[in-house]
């Protein structure tokens, strides 16, 4: 029996106000740096604050096609170091634990080479990790072509898989990596079929175990529920015929490459989703994507993340036309979406909580810095988000759940170490000879937050910036410019607009 | 979906619909906070330890008189002279002995075989499934910050529940009340509040009402960066009068309990406390760990409970551990345990009937290997909202479940 949902998960932050007319309609208004900004950071990680001058100088078509039309990338570094490249072979036992008659102590020299030989493998497991994580965050911040990128975070959220567990080590991850960056405005059909042969999924969702004699369902029951289709549009009979239809679905041990084990394959007949026939995994694929649910629902999905939290049905229904239409090739249908009336609009504008990860590669590309700080990943920890550590098969919630005391510290207190540094680096904080408080307080208020600042926050940022309320170390000068400023900017970061996208 | 369902997720009774400047003014407003009377059902605190990993639940309530659990358990088995024996079938961990002290006055509750239908063997799934008491949806809210939701506290307490711990779990998320996130009590601040400027300007721009756009999240951003700065703030001073009258071990557990014991004593009106001890994740080699984390748990436990009591507080306190899954009942060829469902809960508390509750799980029949549940952990939720806290449970627990007759 099917227990009614309770406090079921739509969010509660949709825009209030009427859906625009034509939302998916291009864009035909005023294009200025608040808009190009807002394109940088939906389509991106945001900018330096000239990235935005850069888009804002262009058309709005113009901005958007540099979005779109990927730039070479082959300056950039080729994957991680690699570290560790034992992809979750079982850690040896030492000879010792051989013997016939172990001792169950615990505390015997068997168990504790053990627990050295495990502590070793975790060390460089951990230190790949790293790496691998390391990587991927200086690729979004330096990438040329940041909305591949951004496609690619889209996705690992999408299909979302943790590595470090389940026999996900090495460079599995990477690798699923490459393949979402691939596919980032591909056809998302042959996307998900690239994902059923994907290693680092096969053990994610066990298919690698799912066998004839015994089915496993995981995969079968998550590629319907969380990446194509949405809980209510299949049966748990299609769920138990679909993985009969994915048994066999596997990797060759030796080589990490996909392997279709015929031995183990259920040839016989499957009824799902209405159709009968002698269906494998990729059939099963074929049948999801000509349901109707299945635009509606990558639709959804990614109107939340680029657009506005609990999108209006008739905006989904819009966005899953453009995907039907376009056969599930994804370029031109994000192209449509950052030309759109309702991307632009107010409703849009503001209405997202920035992740972990925009906010951090944002700070660092507002300041123009190119590599982020090793620390990065334990702030990002602290915040909430770590790349390829997704806390389910169902990826990251988003919005409100970003948010609690202990991740906005974090984030502050990111903020107060960024400004430190960039206060003895160059960049807009000491471009320019000091001015006045009220001055300042303008320019950065501008800079940060393209204005996103009430007049009296601005004023209470020169207040600050006059040392009024402290003890009387005087007006601002240049005796203490470096560090009044980096103390403004850190509070301007702090300010609602900053936290969001 | 129905707007009035829309609530501003982190802020008590402030709806999406209402005037923005308003709703700052009523957020950013600081009453002092409830000092509440002892002996009333609204007085009641639930601690919840999380063990994280999925503890080994045949050897931590030990079946010795099963012989199946000594066949499946050549190595690990623990020695029926070693167990701290409750009856002729059943004992603890020797590693558990001050537990066992407790649970022979009386204090503790142990539910056997607690789980739920299709069990998920997923660390990240069924740690979702506990918090949420959800097994068969996703949903974004946990049983906890449910009831907190439904009991209807006051929205100016910055502390109704805590969760101790560096990301705020499911199970203490709802869509009204705010549940601070602390890691530890050294570390959670703003660093900037060591400056006298920068900290009275931050007080003033994360308020910041009438910015020149419109955004659906701009009050709960503004509300938590206020709350994170003002109980990052407030809590040391308001904790600062306790002084503890137990010596805790020195362990991450050890300083949660202490801190939540402070917090207890000092009568915040703090309702629900969330802590985590693990990882119980013993693939290979498990005794040295399980053995040093249950002794962990019952040290820490114990050290909690001598200072609860102390002070007489020992008898409003009611704690609850919690663990993803069980083990597989075979043991491994690494001297270890993989993923398996049904596993023992304790309760534990002042003024409970102690015992044992429920059927421990057959060894004779498994499923695919593993132990199934006897009963569901929802009865165990649903007793802890209807009895100890006087609430009906809708609105917290999707379907009734019976509740176990461990509080009077």
């Amino acid at each position: 029996m099917i227990v009614p949902m309770i406090a079921s998960t739509p969010s509660a932050f949709r825009p209030p106000g009427p859906l625009p007319a034509s939302p998916l309609a291009p864009y035909a208004g005023p294009w200025n740096a608040r808009l190009a900004a807002h394109l940088l950071r939906r389509a991106g990680f945001g900018g330096s604050p000239s990235d935005i001058q850069t888009a804002a100088g262009q058309t709005m078509n113009a901005a958007v096609d540099a979005l779109i039309h990927f730039p070479a990338t082959d300056s950039l570094p080729e994957g991680p170091e690699l570290i560790d490249n034992d992809e979750g072979t079982p850690i040896a036992v030492p000879a010792p634990l051989a013997s016939p008659m172990p001792d169950a102590t615990g505390t015997d020299a068997a168990t504790s080479a053990i627990v050295e030989a495990r502590k070793a493998r975790q060390m460089l497991r951990r230190r790949q990790e790293l790496a691998n994580v390391t990587w991927w965050l200086d690729r979004m911040l330096v990438s040329p072509a940041p909305l591949q990128e951004k496609m690619t975070l889209y996705l690992h959220g999408h299909f979302a898989t943790a590595s470090n567990q389940k026999g996900i080590y090495g460079t599995d991850i990477v690798d699923q990596n490459w393949l979402l960056r691939h596919y980032a405005l591909g056809n998302w059909r042959d996307l998900t079929h690239q994902i059923a042969r994907d290693r680092a999924m096969l053990k994610w969702l066990d298919n690698a175990r799912n066998v004839k004699a015994h089915p496993n369902e995981n995969f079968a029951r998550e590629l319907m529920e969380l990446f194509t289709l949405g809980i209510g549009n299949y049966t748990e009979n299609d769920v138990r015929e679909s993985a009969r239809a994915f048994t066999g679905y596997t990797f060759r041990r030796r080589t990490g490459e996909f392997f279709f084990n015929a031995a183990q394959h259920d040839d016989g007949s499957k009824t799902f989703l209405g159709q009968t026939g002698n269906f494998n995994g990729d059939d099963v694929i074929d049948i999801i994507f000509t349901q109707p649910a299945a635009p509606k629902y990558f639709a959804h999905r990614l109107l939340e993340f680029f657009v506005y939290s609990d999108p209006e049905p008739e905006l989904v229904d819009a966005l899953a036309a453009t995907i039907r239409k376009n056969d599930f090739n994804m370029a031109p249908v994000m192209s449509a979406l950052f030309r759109s009336n309702v991307f632009y609009s107010d409703r849009t504008y503001r209405a997202l909580v920035k992740s972990p990860i925009e906010f951090a590669i944002g700070s660092y590309k507002l300041f123009g810095f190119t590599e982020v700080a090793p620390q990065t990943v334990g702030v990002l920890n602290r915040m909430g988000q770590v790349p390829f550590h997704p806390p389910s098969v169902k990826g990251w919630d988003g919005g409100a759940q970003w948010l609690n005391t202990q991740t906005i510290l974090a984030r502050e207190n990111f903020a107060s170490e960024i400004t430190t540094a960039a206060a003895q680096g160059k960049n807009f904080l000491n471009a320019a000879p000091p001015a006045n408080a009220g001055d300042e307080a303008q320019s950065l208020t501008h800079t940060i937050l393209q204005g996103d600042a009430s007049p009296a926050s601005v004023a209470d940022l020169a207040s600050y910036l006059d040392g009024r309320g402290t003890s009387a170390d005087g007006m601002l000068s240049g005796e203490n410019f470096e560090e009044r400023m980096r103390g403004a900017a850190y509070l301007t970061m702090a300010m609602p607009a900053y936290q969001l996208s | 979906m129905q707007r009035s369902r829309f609530l501003i997720g982190s802020l008590a009774g402030l709806t999406v619909t209402a005037n923005a400047t308003d709703l700052f003014a009523k957020a950013l407003a600081m009453p002092a906070l409830p000092n509440v009377a002892p002996g009333s059902a609204d007085d009641r605190v639930l601690v919840v330890i999380n063990l994280q990993g999925g503890n080994d639940g045949l050897n931590t309530v030990v079946p010795h008189g099963m012989p199946n659990y000594y066949r499946y358990r050549p190595t690990l088995g623990i020695s029926p002279n070693d167990v701290l024996k409750i009856d002729s079938t059943i004992g603890l961990n020797p590693q558990l002995a001050p537990l066992k002290a407790m649970y022979d006055k009386g204090q503790v509750a142990i539910v056997q075989g607690a789980g739920y239908p299709n069990p998920d063997h997923s660390h990240f799934r069924s740690t979702e499934i506990w918090q949420t008491a959800e097994p068969e949806h996703y949903v974004s809210t946990g049983w906890v910050g449910r009831y907190l939701d439904e009991a209807d506290l006051p929205e100016s307490n910055l502390f109704n529940a805590v969760a101790l711990a560096p990301v705020l779990p499911a199970v203490m998320v709802g869509r009204r009340v705010d549940v601070p996130a602390i890691a530890a009590l050294r570390g959670y601040g703003l660093s900037s509040d060591g400056n006298v400027g920068e900290r009275a300007a931050f007080a003033t721009v994360v308020r910041d009402d009438r910015v020149p756009f419109t955004s659906p999240y701009l009050a709960t951003v503004a509300t938590i960066e206020d709350h994170a700065q003002r109980g990052s703030e407030e809590l040391p001073k308001l904790i600062a009068g306790y002084s503890s009258q137990a010596t805790y071990p020195a362990t991450p557990l050890g300083r949660s309990l202490s801190l939540a014991a402070q917090i207890v004593g000092s009568r915040l009106g703090t309702r629900v406390i969330y802590v985590q001890h693990g990882s119980f994740d013993t693939h290979a080699a498990q005794k040295p760990t399980q053995d040093r984390l249950l002794h962990e748990l019952a040290d820490a436990v114990k050290a909690f409970y001598d200072d609860l009591a102390a002070h007489g507080e020992d008898k409003r306190v009611l704690t609850m551990t919690f663990s993803e899954f069980g083990r597989r009942v075979a043991e491994n060829g690494s001297r270890g345990t993989d993923h398996g469902e049904a596993a023992p809960m304790f309760v534990i508390g002042g003024g409970i009937a102690g015992g044992l509750y429920g059927k421990h799980p057959s060894l004779d029949a498994l499923d695919n290997g593993d132990a199934t549940f006897t009963t569901d952990f929802r009865s165990v939720y649903a007793t802890i909202v209807e009895k100890w806290f006087g609430r009906p449970t809708t609105g917290v627990l999707a379907g009734s479940f019976p509740t176990l007759p461990i509080l009077a």
